[in-house]
């Protein structure tokens, strides 16, 4: 085979379904474009009850995820990339019950502090206020100790996860340009 | 057009009153490449292998994002992959009372495990007693070489030779010259990427066009170069130019994102030995394939004392069937060949066929891993992230210790596997600090700033070492498992420190600013190599196999694959199964036409 036949081969295979999801996309993207949200989150927005986290927590983990990637000047955040959505899914099908507890008891700490910091609840507070709440869970964040500062490193390492393996994390914030085929040669430098 | 073909997935129907020239016990590289060798030479040759024939490409979903699969590429929250705590706290077997429907060896840890856990073997089916391992099992079609690494190095005669440079253990009974013209044939079969360099110690392949390196690579090199220490990029069993003769591969393009299925490859530009042997093979019409076909043992002819055939389960059904041969050709790896000998026992073979010396199962050597060390490269904070992961493998760092010089602590040597660059998931999301706008900017612009080695070492073939049958425990199939008697030694130990030192001080060397440095030493079997247990010699009391592969007891009984290694050396040892396998079953071949097995 020559090397255009391989590219083309290859290419109509892979490439195809990719414009077509691209094509079938594009009207919702305009859409959601015009109120800075993309297209998936336009349809979650209409979507039903969480899985495992009453309405009140959801909406805090939605809040807590967004603080630690938000949206900025270079892409959209943990809101918009559904974050919540997926640790939601993720915790209500856990085989253990260690996660379950450990998230139910880490909102609950969160409004505590919350509480005892600012004297409201988390949502109430401003955005100073809950900044200052979670600086203070995460100062320990590379030996964490107490409650608090265990459950920040679980909070942080799920959004992580979830944020960075979405649709926003890979192409808007990485900008990751794998997983399609190259036509040219390898992109780097020459062993010399 | 469609370049890929697919496997079917039929089961074949198998004629078992038929004596078959040969039987090849496993479909791994040693298998596939005695099933290519042998049928091309026009022999009549039946494939047992325990696995599944699984639609690989299926599999493997290549392209899939992340954002596509329901769980992000992970498994469903019922299976469970070993942790390195797990194999260390505990003993095997590791999935006795499991909660886990299902449980699997730590490389369904790695991202995108739910692609292969059809793959690997679950742990519950296949238990395993006594010390510390981490046996990693792919019972497939293919084997292991469906997830496998890529790194594709030849042995020298610094390795064939060990015992006459540095007095330990035992010489390999062949030179690099014998093996030589093998390692050229699967160079120009297979296919292999790679830069020449003409290091005596780590001899060049035919190599097709090579990867290239990230700037911090580049660095890396030419900054050793001033030490008289080599940085290659990534010799890769991968063909990047393509292979006329061969339809069901196609040339790598460079697509990127090759990890995520723990190394497999849908277009199988990275051999496989489905796309790569067994599938040419079958096209000679010599090859008939039988899978879910569990040897459990190596039957003897009682009149010629020679090995008849081999007894196998079927692992969907549970019957046990014999299939009859007049030369019997063992590749099921390293472990589950020397299990397989040590179970045909009989009035001939009192302990397990071909063992007559007792080495089977002994000399069990392997690569010892752990230390490594991460380093920012500054200059290339905050830069526009390219395509760095778009190439089947970073680089290759050389062995350099105990060639010429002898180090006080340890004898033998070690190489590293690294690279630097951006890839699909940020590698410093956790060990960023902090939250906020700042936390996303530095994950940003830092996650294609580091660059990372970890080293591969070899541990000494030592007797002491071996694997053995457990008096009670058996598998999901009543056959009796293998019992482990294995620990990495002193040498190792040094050695191990060496490479955290040696590793650091490269880093400083090149101007990098080291961020963390590991030298804890990974469970036994972390890197996948195990070799030894059936060794070549020239000696019938001192080993199993002779220079061909072929048993110093049963003349028609062969194992060629890595449980006939003499020493482990450091170098990733695929390349080196096929040369092996290549080489005997040519000499098979001959033998068996002018009628001497």
């Amino acid at each position: 085979m020559t090397d255009d036949e391989a590219d083309i081969g290859v290419e109509s295979e892979g490439w195809l379904t990719r414009r077509d999801l691209i094509k079938l996309g594009a009207s919702a993207a305009i859409a959601s474009s015009l109120i800075g949200l993309d297209a998936s989150s336009l349809l979650a927005a209409q979507a039903k009850a969480p899985l495992f986290f009453t309405k009140e927590e959801f909406a805090l983990v939605d809040e807590l995820t967004e603080l630690i990637v938000p949206t900025d000047e270079h892409s959209s955040g943990a809101k918009a990339a559904l974050v919540a959505d997926y640790i939601d899914f993720r915790l209500s099908e856990s085989f253990e019950d260690q996660p379950k507890i450990m998230w139910r008891e880490g909102l609950k700490l969160i409004e505590q502090l919350s509480q005892e910091m600012h004297g409201k609840r988390f949502l109430e507070s401003s955005q100073e206020q809950r900044i200052a709440l979670l600086t203070r869970i995460s100062q320990n964040e590379m030996k964490p100790e107490k409650p608090e500062e265990l459950f920040f490193k679980e909070l942080k390492s799920r959004t992580a996860r979830a944020y960075y393996s979405s649709k926003i994390g890979i192409h808007d914030e990485m900008e990751y340009k794998g997983n399609t085929y190259q036509k040219k040669e390898f992109v780097g430098f020459d062993a010399t | 057009m469609n370049l890929i073909r697919l496997i079917t997935a039929t089961r074949d129907e198998v004629d078992l009153l038929k004596t078959y020239d040969a039987i090849v016990v496993g479909s791994g590289a040693a298998g596939g490449m005695a099933a290519h060798v042998l049928t091309s030479r026009g022999m009549k040759v039946l494939m047992l292998e325990a696995g599944k024939k699984l639609d690989i490409d299926k599999e493997l979903k290549s392209t899939e994002w992340p954002y596509d699969h329901k769980r992000r590429g992970e498994m469903p929250p019922d299976s469970h992959a070993l942790s390195l705590n797990e194999y260390t706290i505990r003993q095997p077997p590791y999935a006795a009372d499991t909660k886990y429907k299902h449980v699997q060896s730590y490389v369904q840890g790695w991202s995108g495990s739910d692609y292969s856990k059809n793959i690997v073997v679950d742990e519950r089916d296949h238990p395993y007693t006594g010390t510390n391992y981490a046996w990693v099992r792919a019972r497939v079609l293919g084997g292991k070489t469906n997830i496998w690494g890529r790194l594709a190095l030849r042995l020298s005669d610094l390795d064939f030779k060990a015992k006459t440079h540095d007095g330990y253990g035992e010489d390999w009974p062949i030179s690099y010259k014998d093996i030589a013209p093998y390692y050229d044939r699967v160079d120009l079969y297979l296919g292999i990427s790679g830069v020449k360099e003409n290091l005596p110690h780590l001899p060049d392949s035919i190599f097709q066009r090579p990867i290239k390196l990230t700037a911090a690579e580049l660095r890396l090199r030419r900054s050793l170069k001033k030490m008289n220490r080599v940085v290659t990029p990534y010799r890769a069993g991968v063909t990047t130019d393509g292979l006329k003769h061969n339809q069901y591969r196609s040339k790598c393009f460079g697509r990127g994102a090759c990890n995520r299925r723990a190394g497999g490859c849908d277009i199988h530009a990275a051999f496989d030995s489905p796309t790569g042997l067994i599938m040419p093979a079958m096209d000679t019409g010599n090859l008939t394939l039988r899978t879910n076909s569990i040897a459990y043992e190596v039957t003897v002819d009682k009149k010629t004392g020679k090995a008849g055939g081999v007894a196998f389960i079927d692992s969907d059904s549970g019957k046990t069937y014999e299939a009859k041969a007049k030369v019997v050709v063992i590749a099921a790896s390293t472990l589950e060949s020397a299990r397989l000998l040590l179970l045909s026992k009989s009035s001939a073979h009192p302990n397990g066929i071909g063992n007559s010396s007792g080495h089977v199962g002994h000399n069990f050597c392997e690569h010892i891993m752990g230390p490594h060390v991460t380093a920012l490269v500054k200059d290339q904070v905050g830069k526009a992230h390219t395509l760095d992961d778009g190439k089947p493998g970073h680089f290759y760092l050389a062995r350099f210790r105990n060639l010429n010089e002898r180090h006080p602590n340890f004898i033998r040597g070690y190489g590293f596997e690294g690279g630097a660059g951006s890839s699909m998931f940020p590698g410093n999301t956790m060990s960023t600090p902090g939250f906020g706008a700042s936390y996303k900017k530095t994950v940003r612009d830092y996650s294609g700033a580091f660059i990372e080695m970890g080293a591969f070492g070899e541990v000494l073939a030592r007797y002491e070492n071996y694997v053995d049958i457990d008096p009670a425990m058996k598998d999901k199939w009543g056959v009796p498992v293998l019992q482990f008697h294995y620990k990495f030694g002193d040498n190792e130990k040094k050695m191990a420190e060496d490479m955290a030192d040696t590793a650091q001080e490269m880093f400083n060397e090149a101007g990098f600013e080291i961020v963390s440095v590991g030298r804890r030493i990974l469970t036994e079997g972390w890197s996948i190599h195990e070799l030894g247990t059936a060794r070549m010699g020239t000696s019938p009391k001192a080993s199993v196999l002779n220079q061909f592969q072929q048993s110093h007891d049963v003349k028609n009984l062969f194992v060629v694959d890595g449980s006939s290694h003499v020493s482990a050396s450091c170098q990733n040892p695929t390349w080196t199964i096929m040369a092996l396998a290549w080489r005997s079953c040519d000499y098979l071949a001959d033998q068996f036409k002018k009628g001497n097995l």
